[in-house]
């Protein structure tokens, strides 16, 4: 360590040489990183929102000059950068308040941390799979609230993420959580920040505008903060015009559903659910550089697990070729399916081309092929000889949340290919089938190769104005090929079957 | 020898600086090519591994090769090769990942790097056996360092980064050990091309 040290110490001293040479010109025409942190962190500072009264001028917006445009945040680097810290500081003073031993951090575990580098963490699958993401969305949005673009807002979600696992925390640095965070925590933030947009309208005044804003600060919150802060929840201007969507179509639906497992075939009782499918944008068509301007989500309450369900693709790039016939796209997704069948999730990033024809004046049909990578993925998986997780957890001694395993699942790498026939009505779909195939190979936990296979026919017919019923049948299925001496192979299969009343709210 | 190669590196490097001081500016060229040494600590670790082991130093060379997105951010690959001389023989692992490298500031030459990729490792500290034994790793890499002439057509950069490989089962000529991550610290300089 004592020359690693010693190179630091060499590689500061020439930086801060090289620092000094710099041209005097330079600094005398912009304003020092000091100088810049200082204005950003006295903006962080609560504001009084302006409420003029009636034929009372307006309060002068002081970020006017700064703004893009006038609905859009004024661009602040360093306090976006202070924000994520913000959001650490308080997650961690959370955890400190569940008890949790983990949050006693101090600059010695910080020393430690960094001195151990990363390793595999042994936490709860809904903690990692979602509670991670969430906590990253909340650094990505600390980026867009503040201005920035997708791409350096992700970079921002990085930075929260290292930091947290290095700083955040007494246990060492995981890296399963830095990727789930990183990667979920864009993808989630992106999609909350554009669905929050949706609910607000800064062109309203009155209490259903205050309404509506507090609503989307339930779904963004630092953005949310940000715009009563800034004074922007009751100043009146124009949606920034990146947050309004090509297209909006969605569904909310309620209904039963049935799952049999490895053993049985169905269980007799049906788990009741409630779902929210959005299309926001189409994905099927035009030229886009601008990351989520169309994606599409489904969120599962019920049905076996609190969040049995919630995937995110949005479209990172699209190309029309063929004069709009094709379409090619790259996209990022993200999984989380939990139930008592099975558990899965997973970071991925997938090419696609579709391909679109019209039946009729309001039919059409799309047929899309995708195949890409998964950065990381998380599959629940026994060990050889173990049939069931056991039901008694062993009570952890280091607070509420904290995990000391053992692990139930298994986390790795793999590839992931998609086909799909949509069938559209005025470009709604009305019938969707679906294949999909995963490969894992896990990295960590029980040492296999996972290949699962999922198909799905949805079926959404209108009944009354904006209700619908939709029935649902899906097939699951898992070949797990452990790395053991006898290449032991096994087959697990879950039947779905779904019905539901579905109310439009495109 | 090693050492002094890497030594001799940094200090090309630290001369070239000046040297092209009165290169023109990147006149729109969207390529971006870095390339450069660094100084390495590796410590390998496992799961269930109750010994603690030992941090290894050494040299390594970094390149990256790819596209300049925007004047705050570029995008491609990154080659990051590690060999280390231990008493036993030589481990190598070259990392080879997607990385996205991005300046908040644009009249600030502080940049942050993170990326994904793979990493093959050629032998493995403390496992060493008769023959060479060859593993696949998942690689992550996060890092930061100051970007300097970023509006030139060759600029210098020094960085601080940490490589991460995930093995999983890492074979060796006695046994499988399950669960291993090597850790890979490097702080370095580079020249940057654009």
């Amino acid at each position: 360590m004592r020359r690693l040290v010693r190179s630091v110490t060499w590689t500061v001293l020439l930086f801060a040489l090289l620092i000094h040479a710099a041209p005097v010109a330079a600094q005398e025409t912009e304003p020092s990183f000091l100088s810049r942190a200082i204005e950003s962190a006295s903006l962080f500072e609560l504001s009084p929102i302006a409420h003029p009264a009636k034929g009372e001028q307006p309060a002068p917006d002081p970020y006017a000059n700064i703004r893009p445009c006038a609905g859009c945040p004024p661009r602040g680097v360093g306090r976006a950068f202070l924000q994520t810290t913000v959001v650490n500081v308080f997650y961690g003073i959370a955890n400190l308040v569940r008890g949790q031993v983990t949050a006693r951090v101090t600059p010695k575990t910080w020393w430690e941390n960094m001195e151990n580098g990363w390793v595999w963490d042994l936490d709860d699958f809904v903690v990692n799979q979602i509670g991670h993401p969430y906590q990253g969305s909340n650094y990505y949005n600390a980026g867009r609230a503040n201005g920035l673009s997708f791409y350096e807002s992700a970079a921002m979600a990085a930075f929260g993420s290292a930091t947290w696992e290095f700083y955040g925390e007494t246990n060492k640095p995981s890296l399963n959580d830095f990727i789930n965070t990183t990667l979920g925590g864009i993808a989630i933030g992106e999609v909350l920040h554009r669905v929050s947009w949706l609910m607000r309208d800064p062109t309203k005044s009155g209490s259903g505008r205050l309404w509506s804003e507090i609503g989307a600060t339930v779904l963004d919150p630092v953005t949310g903060y940000n715009r009563f802060r800034r004074g922007d929840a009751s100043r009146i201007a124009e949606k920034p015009a990146d947050m309004v969507p090509s297209t909006l179509s969605g569904f909310m639906s309620a209904g039963v559903l049935w799952r049999g497992t490895e053993h049985e075939p169905f269980e007799g009782a049906g788990q009741p659910f409630m779902e929210a499918d959005l299309l926001y944008g189409d994905v099927l068509q035009g030229r886009s550089r601008t990351p989520y301007d169309a994606f599409s989500m489904t969120l599962r309450f019920g049905g076996g697990a609190p969040v049995s369900e919630a995937r995110l693709i949005g479209r990172l790039l699209g190309q029309p070729l063929r004069n709009g016939k094709f379409q090619f796209s790259i996209a990022q997704s993200y999984d989380f399916q939990k139930n008592d069948a099975y558990s899965f999730g997973a970071q991925s990033f997938d090419a696609g081309l579709a391909f679109t024809q019209s039946l009729s004046s309001r039919i059409g049909l799309s047929l899309i092929g995708s195949g890409g990578l998964t950065v990381l993925g998380a599959i629940d998986s026994l060990p050889l000889g173990v049939e069931e997780v056991p039901v008694d957890e062993p009570e952890s001694s280091a607070g509420q949340g904290v995990s000391e395993g053992p692990r139930f699942y298994d986390y790795g790498p793999g590839s992931k290919f998609t086909l799909r026939a949509l069938l559209l009505h005025d470009r709604v779909p009305f019938a969707v089938a679906l294949y999909e195939g995963r490969q894992l190979y896990s990295l960590d936990g029980v040492r296999a190769n996972h290949f699962l296979q999922h198909a799905r026919l949805d079926l959404r017919l209108p009944l009354r104005g904006p209700i619908g019923l939709g029935v649902a049948g899906e097939y699951f299925s898992r070949h797990t090929y452990y790395q053991d001496e006898a290449r032991t192979e096994k087959i697990f299969r879950y039947p779905q079957f779904r019905t539901y009343l579905t109310w439009d709210i495109s | 020898m090693m050492r002094s190669s890497f030594a001799g590196v940094w200090c090309v490097l630290i001369l070239l600086t000046p040297a092209v001081s009165r290169a023109q500016e990147a006149d729109g060229s969207r390529l971006w090519i870095v390339a450069g040494g660094a100084s390495a600590t590796v410590r390998g670790d496992c799961q269930t591994c109750e010994e603690d082991y030992p941090y290894r130093h050494g040299g390594s060379i970094l390149a990256n090769f790819g596209y300049r997105a925007n004047p705050r951010m570029d995008v491609g690959a990154e080659i990051f090769w590690v060999p280390l001389e231990t008493a036993s023989g030589t481990l190598n692992t070259t990392h080879i990942d997607a990385v996205a490298q991005f300046r908040p500031w644009r009249t600030h030459g502080f940049f942050m790097k993170g990326g994904a990729g793979m990493a093959f490792v050629r032998n493995w500290v403390d496992t060493l056996g008769s023959g060479a034994i060859n593993s696949k790793a998942l690689s992550i890499v996060v890092g930061g360092g100051w970007a300097f002439r970023t509006e030139q057509r060759v600029g210098f950069q020094l960085f601080a980064s940490q490589h991460a490989g995930a093995l999983g089962d890492l074979k060796t000529a006695d046994s499988d050990v399950p669960d291993v991550m090597g850790n890979y610290w490097s702080i370095g300089a580079a020249l940057v091309f654009r």
